[in-house]
């Protein structure tokens, strides 16, 4: 058969990723209750600064990156470890999250001496919020059509344009962004290349775009001539495109990607009671089976990456199934909560955190490249494109 | 088995059953045709010992080694016992055998043992019509003994699964056992054997099911182009391609942890898991499968019946994702919420 297999070899995570993941238990233990946020079940996007000055301080952000910038020299498995203790600990860790993430590696492979110098460093602290400036109102899906322009100004860039569905670009300090430096709008990846923005820069405004739930997580930032120093500039001019392609690859098979809404499941444990009917630990169970499954995967996919592999196939497959996971959940969890709550309380209580997950879900598979997206990606490996 | 030695055999027995095991052998099974030749060479080959120690006439191969020939197995729909009755040698090897020749299969249920007389019904036991003696596993007041029975001393009631394999209904009643030997492997393991066996013929069967909707999406033309170049039918595909994944990644994840938690209980969260999954998507890959087939895929000419009608027998078969998904569920609710993390992340069951 002509098609590529798709293999998922299960991976062990090594003994000092598993100590490692004892300390963070305990560190979250001790930190957690003292840290102050608006959400109950919080997760990689509900922000404080304060928790990641605390996990700053234990070495746990940029964890992977050299020392000279702060980092622990320690393995990509290890930093596999600590995000999902983040994630199944229900740990505010919105803050610094991108900026480890996507924005630090990412100035760590293709960015300056000077850039890596002046912002890992803070990273690691704890102290360097990122945004990702991608999208536009014309540019989605389509990436390669973004509009905002980057002209050679003397010593540096001027820049207009808007980006849009910046997440938190009002807390954050910097912004990487997407812009076209030369040739013209229908050259598509050609001329494209990533700036460092400084979120304080006069000529950028940044205004708040309110989610369904009503909260400000999302912003439109506006660039009107603004200046940005030829330093700023990531990289070669023109290689924007190879440098978002390859960031996106990273973050596509993470714990993020299907443990966003852990706190449905843990709570439904919770009011299903230590004894639930026969029909109601069969539901949970096959729930619990299929989260299991996204873990192997993603460790699977996790050790490929560190024996030198680029599995973006098996990658997107993760996110795809993650994230409709995250959609079934919540809803799964609604009926049978209904049904198989032990107090009419608790299932009241517990009707309102499904409901305002089911909310939330579709975002899942709009985020980091749509579900179509993710097929389209997965259907070229598999020969039909 | 060193890995060079494993690959070796799997790629013989690719080409094996890519050669014996086509589409009229599958159909002859259905219609009652015992295929002895097929049965006769897979023998010579060894693989219903792959698991059995050298001493006792076998491969000398790992559970691991087991598990992976028969998501082969599973992926050329072999209408013969080969998974069966490697699990049976298995099973009879490990409680101090020696597994005799022929065709076997596993009667997993409530069974009881006095002396050597076997006594218990069974029912939907996989090739009773065909197999030489079954091999159950009962408790005894000594701990679980395995127990093996002659197809002579035992009745089997025929009903064919689905697929079209001679399932039955196999009674025991006082039946001389040729074999008695103490377990290691109690009558709840051996089910869980049993349900991680079907796993991974499931991802055999799965990985198949997706190769053939992708080349015939690719060869079938109508509207002027090849249907594979409609992006309905790649976004189609690409589900599929999903489910198939998450089916392989569960199998091989549990046939893992089995292998190297040890024979008595290794990894029995993860089968329990890992079959509830593959039970879980089976129907999602055979309804996307079909769906891209047209009526071609609905006939009995074409074979992806062998392949879909499996994977909805198998996830049936020792456990269907209701059977472990309660397992899962009520140990998780007995634990409480502040278990499940910590567990899932060991994969085992919430302490
Ligand atoms: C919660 C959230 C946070 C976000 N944060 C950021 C951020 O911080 N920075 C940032 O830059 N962006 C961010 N985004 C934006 C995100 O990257 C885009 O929403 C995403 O890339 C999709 O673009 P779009 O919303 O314009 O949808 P569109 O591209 O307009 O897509 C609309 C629909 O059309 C489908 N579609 C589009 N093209 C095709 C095609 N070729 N084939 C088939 N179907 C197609 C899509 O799958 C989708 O269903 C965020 C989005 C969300 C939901």
């Amino acid at each position: 058969m002509s098609i590529p297999k798709l293999e998922f070899p299960p991976f062990h995570l090594p003994p000092e990723a598993e100590a490692l993941r004892e300390e963070v238990r305990s560190f979250l233990k001790e930190t957690l209750p003292h840290i102050e946020t608006e959400d109950r079940f919080a997760s990689w996007n509900t922000p404080s600064p304060e928790f990641s000055r605390e996990l700053g301080k234990k070495g746990w952000i940029g964890i992977t990156w050299p020392k000279k910038y702060g980092g622990s020299e320690r393995s990509f498995l290890e930093r596999y470890v600590v995000t999902e203790e983040l994630l199944g600990n229900s740990a505010p860790a919105g803050s610094h999250w991108v900026a480890d993430r996507q924005s630090g590696p990412l100035l760590l492979r293709f960015g300056s001496e000077e850039q890596r110098q002046a912002i890992l460093p803070r990273i690691t602290r704890g102290e360097c919020f990122f945004s990702i400036g991608m999208s536009e109102p014309d540019s989605g899906s389509d990436l390669a059509s973004v509009r905002t322009r980057a002209e050679a100004a003397p010593g540096g860039f001027r820049v207009n344009g808007t980006k849009v569905w910046t997440s938190g670009a009002h807390r954050n300090h910097y912004c990487i962004a997407l812009v076209r430096t030369s040739g013209q709008h229908g050259d598509r990846h050609k001329g494209l290349s990533q700036i460092l923005v400084d979120l304080k820069t006069p000529g950028v405004t940044i205004r708040p775009i309110i989610n369904l739930a009503g909260r400000h997580d999302w912003n439109e930032v506006t660039f009107s001539d603004a200046f940005i120093p030829e330093s700023c500039l990531i990289g070669n001019e023109g290689d924007g495109w190879l440098q978002v392609t390859s960031e996106l690859a990273f973050e596509r098979s993470g714990p993020e990607r299907f443990m966003q809404n852990f706190y449905v499941l843990r709570e439904l444990v919770r009011v299903l009671g230590r004894q639930p009917a026969n029909r109601a630990a069969s539901i949970l169970g096959r729930l619990i089976a299929r989260l299991w499954t996204l873990r192997q995967m993603s460790v699977a996919v996790a050790g490929m990456m560190q024996g030198g592999k680029s599995p973006a196939i098996e990658a997107s497959l993760v996110k795809d199934l993650g994230t409709i996971y995250q959609q079934d959940l919540p809803e799964v969890a609604r009926v049978l909560a209904e049904s198989d709550a032990t107090t009419e309380e608790d299932m009241a209580d517990f009707l309102d955190v499904a409901q305002y997950a089911t909310m939330m879900a579709p975002s899942y598979t709009i985020q980091g490249g749509t579900t179509q997206v993710l097929r389209g990606i997965v259907a070229r490996g598999l020969g039909l494109r | 088995m060193d890995r060079e030695t494993r690959d070796m055999l799997l790629e013989t027995a690719d080409r094996f059953f890519t050669e014996r095991c086509g589409r009229e052998v599958v159909n002859g099974v259905e219609k009652g045709v015992w295929p002895a030749d097929l049965w006769k060479e897979i023998e010579e080959m060894g693989l219903p010992l792959i698991a059995v120690d050298e001493d006792k006439g076998g491969a000398g191969g790992t559970l691991a080694d087991m598990l992976a020939l028969l998501r082969l197995a599973g992926a050329h729909a072999v209408p013969v016992p080969l998974a069966e009755t490697a699990l049976a040698n298995l099973l009879v090897a490990r409680a101090g055998g020696v597994p005799a020749a022929g065709p076997s299969t596993v009667a997993l249920g409530a069974l009881t043992l006095e002396g050597n007389r076997l006594r218990g019904t069974v029912t939907r036991v996989p090739f009773a019509s065909v197999a030489d003696r079954f091999v159950g596993v009962a408790a005894t007041t000594e701990g679980p003994k395995v127990a093996v029975v002659p197809a002579a001393n035992a009745t089997v009631t025929e009903t064919p699964s689905h697929a079209g394999e001679p399932y039955g209904t196999v009674s025991f009643d006082k039946a001389v056992c040729e074999f008695v030997g103490a377990s290691p492997a109690d009558g709840e393991r051996a089910y869980a054997l049993a349900a991680l066996v079907r796993a991974m013929q499931m991802a055999g069967a799965a990985d198949k099911v997706l190769g053939t909707a992708v080349e015939y999406c690719k060869q079938r033309v109508q509207f002027g182009r090849p249907i594979s170049t409609f992006q309905a039918i790649q976004q189609m595909l690409a589900e599929l391609a999903s489910y198939v994944a998450a089916t392989i990644a569960a199998a091989e994840a549990a046939a893992r942890d089995a292998d190297e938690g040890g024979f008595a209980d290794g990894g029995s969260f993860s089968i329990a898991a890992a079959k509830s999954q593959t039970s879980d998507f089976a129907q999602r890959i055979a309804a996307i499968a079909h769906q891209s087939m047209g009526a071609m895929g609905f006939t009995h000419e074409h074979i992806l019946h062998h392949y879909t009608r499996r994977l909805w027998v198998w996830r049936r078969d020792f456990g269907s994702e209701t059977f472990w998904g309660e397992k899962i569920g009520s140990a998780f609710a007995k634990a409480g919420p502040q278990a499940l993390w910590p567990s899932l992340t060991a994969s085992a069951y919430a302490a």
